[in-house]
């Protein structure tokens, strides 16, 4: 039977496609937006500067105006702005979700097959990661290095790696024991054979899973730095920084405040649903 | 004896976390640029005159010595002064800003629990009907909607369309403290009552499918003492860990919901420390809510076997 979660999954990923193919686009989606203006202007499709002077610079431009969502309250093309937000995030989440699962299969690979001395430190020193509560780590780091994208990427790919870590490392205690890993060691395997070949295979489905609920965390830590202030620096848009200054305005010009709201939410629900999709999917209880 | 050992365990880990955070944080001390001797020594100093001060001040000493010191320090109570120009204690800044941090998030954690609870048990005696489904679905969206989209939200309709309360912590406050807090309440408690609302009925689903709860309906107990006494007893456990892990997201939430509505507590605090670039006072913030952190989880860890007989008897 079709269950709704299948809808949501379905919906979630044909979102995630439209909001990659938005980021990638950006810089063009000014283009789209002033087509029409252009066509009734000049059939001939020629003449763009002309298009822009016809499209004068407009503070609070209502939705609607040849800008799809109008502008902010520096004149500035929210479809634009949201276009490079989504290439900021997306950016983020990916560069940190590469780090933090290199990291984390490291860590947890060699926390259990690794040489003995080094085993029970690393396992340690995972725990200890997880005494700092969500962002404060990332908050200390931010607050060492300063705001901008690197240093949201660094902040936050040592906060997400101990979690993977720890997956990795509780998959990999069960697999050693199973029967074709044994089964493999005993007919003289390596350990570099056995992780490569027979462990890490089995792992890619739940990390990929995993990874997408990560990243929408992700997503989220990078908005909230930016809404407080300290995450991608002021003119570079980011939805979180969109979301900050446009609050202050929000109840004369509700739009520029709520488009951020609704892609980020839309983003953080999707990556969700997929996430929890896939693991459904992968697992074998339910096949 | 047995449970004697695994609560001096238990703490031994809780102060192990404690200088975990405080090495953490005094390693974030050394990398980042500038000391507490470059500031003293003020903008126009020549290095000599900078090194001087440093000596004085035993910054040139190796790092084990200084680190070791400032656990000392710490544990005194003495948590440095601040940058800013008032050369002010942070410890008067930490003690002026926890107040109202921990009102929010005490308020946030109480109508999280209640609420949670109270939907929890609802949702799982109401199984797949209709409350069930409309139940996990605001929670759905409780646990993924980010609370700087739900502070906007709640604002627009409660303080500029219906006019109810108030925008934000102002200087001149008119009404009495309490109607400032109930927006920043609502929003910081939104998350955990969602987490506590699954959680509770996942565990409720699980504990009244056991056999003792169908030996109760066979004895004829009446339903509301069911559900109270005999389930939720036994499904509170998973419950109780979880508030003292979801005091985390409350902490995150404080930093947005404190910077939202410009309440003057610890979050707001650290993040405008962070702005100015006062690093003693971040420090000092990162560090007491860490410590906070760690407290509230041990508590809720050595509070568990009084809750609970089986942990009591089994504890390894």
């Amino acid at each position: 039977m079709r269950r709704p979660r299948d809808w949501f999954f379905w919906l979630g990923v044909c979102y995630l496609i439209g909001l990659v193919l938005f980021a990638v686009f950006g810089p063009i989606v000014r283009d789209i937006q002033l087509a029409p203006l252009a066509k009734s202007l000049d059939p001939t499709l020629q003449n763009y500067n002309s298009v822009y002077d016809k499209v004068s610079p407009q503070t609070w431009a209502p939705y609607g105006h040849p800008l799809w969502l109008g502008t902010d309250d520096l004149a500035r093309d929210v479809v634009a702005r949201l276009a490079q937000g989504a290439r900021v995030s997306l950016m983020v989440g990916l560069a940190v979700q590469a780090v933090a699962v290199s990291v984390g299969v490291l860590v947890g690979v060699l926390g259990v097959l690794g040489p003995r001395w080094l085993r029970q430190p690393l396992m340690r020193f995972t725990d200890g990661m997880f005494a700092f509560p969500d962002i404060l780590l990332a908050i200390l780091i931010v607050a060492v290095l300063g705001p901008g994208m690197i240093p949201v990427i660094a902040a936050l790919s040592v906060s997400a790696w101990p979690s993977v870590a720890r997956l990795v490392s509780t998959q990999v205690a069960t697999l050693k024991d199973r029967e074709f890993v044994v089964g493999a060691r005993a007919s003289g395997a390596s350990t570099w054979y056995l992780v490569t070949r027979h462990i890490l295979p089995q792992l890619t489905g739940i990390l990929l899973a995993v990874s997408m609920i990560e990243i929408s965390g992700t997503i989220l830590a990078e908005s909230t730095l930016s809404f407080l202030g300290i995450g991608v620096r002021v003119p570079e848009p980011s939805w979180g920084n969109m979301i900050n200054n446009a609050r202050l305005n929000m109840n004369s010009h509700p739009t520029a405040l709520i488009a951020p709201c609704v892609i980020l939410s839309l983003t953080i629900f999707s990556l969700n649903f997929v996430g929890d999709g896939l693991r459904a999917r992968l697992d074998p209880r339910n096949g | 004896m047995r449970l004697l050992k695994a609560v001096s365990l238990r703490l031994l880990f809780g102060a192990l976390s404690l200088l975990f955070i405080s090495f953490v944080v005094f390693v974030a001390d050394e990398v980042s640029e500038g000391d507490a001797a470059t500031i003293a020594a003020g903008d126009k100093a020549s290095p000599e005159a900078v090194e001087r001060i440093r000596r004085n001040m035993g910054l040139d000493r190796p790092w084990p010595i200084r680190y070791v010191e400032s656990v000392g320090r710490t544990l005194r109570g003495d948590l440095g002064t601040s940058f800013s120009g008032t050369k002010e204690p942070v410890r008067d800044i930490i003690a002026r800003a926890l107040p109202m941090t921990a009102t929010v998030a005490a308020g946030a954690i109480l109508i999280a629990a209640g609420v949670g609870i109270f939907l929890g048990t609802l949702a799982s005696v109401n199984q797949n009907r209709f409350l069930d489904r409309a139940v996990l679905t605001f929670s759905t969206l409780g646990v993924t909607l980010p609370n700087f989209v739900l502070a906007p939200i709640l604002v627009l309709i409660f303080a500029l369309q219906l006019n109810y309360l108030p925008q934000d912590w102002s200087v001149d406050r008119v009404a009495p403290d309490i109607y400032y807090l109930i927006l920043p309440i609502a929003v910081l408690a939104a998350r955990p009552t969602a987490l506590l609302t699954r959680l509770t009925r996942a565990s409720m689903v699980d504990t009244l499918q056991q056999e003792f709860i169908r030996t109760a309906i066979a004895k004829g107990v009446p339903p509301a003492r069911l559900v109270i006494r005999h389930a939720l007893r036994n499904a509170i456990l998973p419950v109780v860990t979880a508030i003292g892990t979801s005091f985390g997201f409350l902490l995150t939430g404080s930093f947005v919901v404190e910077t939202y509505f410009r309440l003057p507590g610890l979050g707001f605090t650290t993040i405008e420390a962070i702005k100015a670039q006062n690093s003693p006072v971040v420090q000092a913030c990162v560090l007491v809510t860490g410590a906070m952190f760690v407290l509230l989880n041990l508590l809720v860890d050595l509070l568990l076997p009084i809750l609970d007989p089986r942990i009591r008897e089994s504890q390894v």
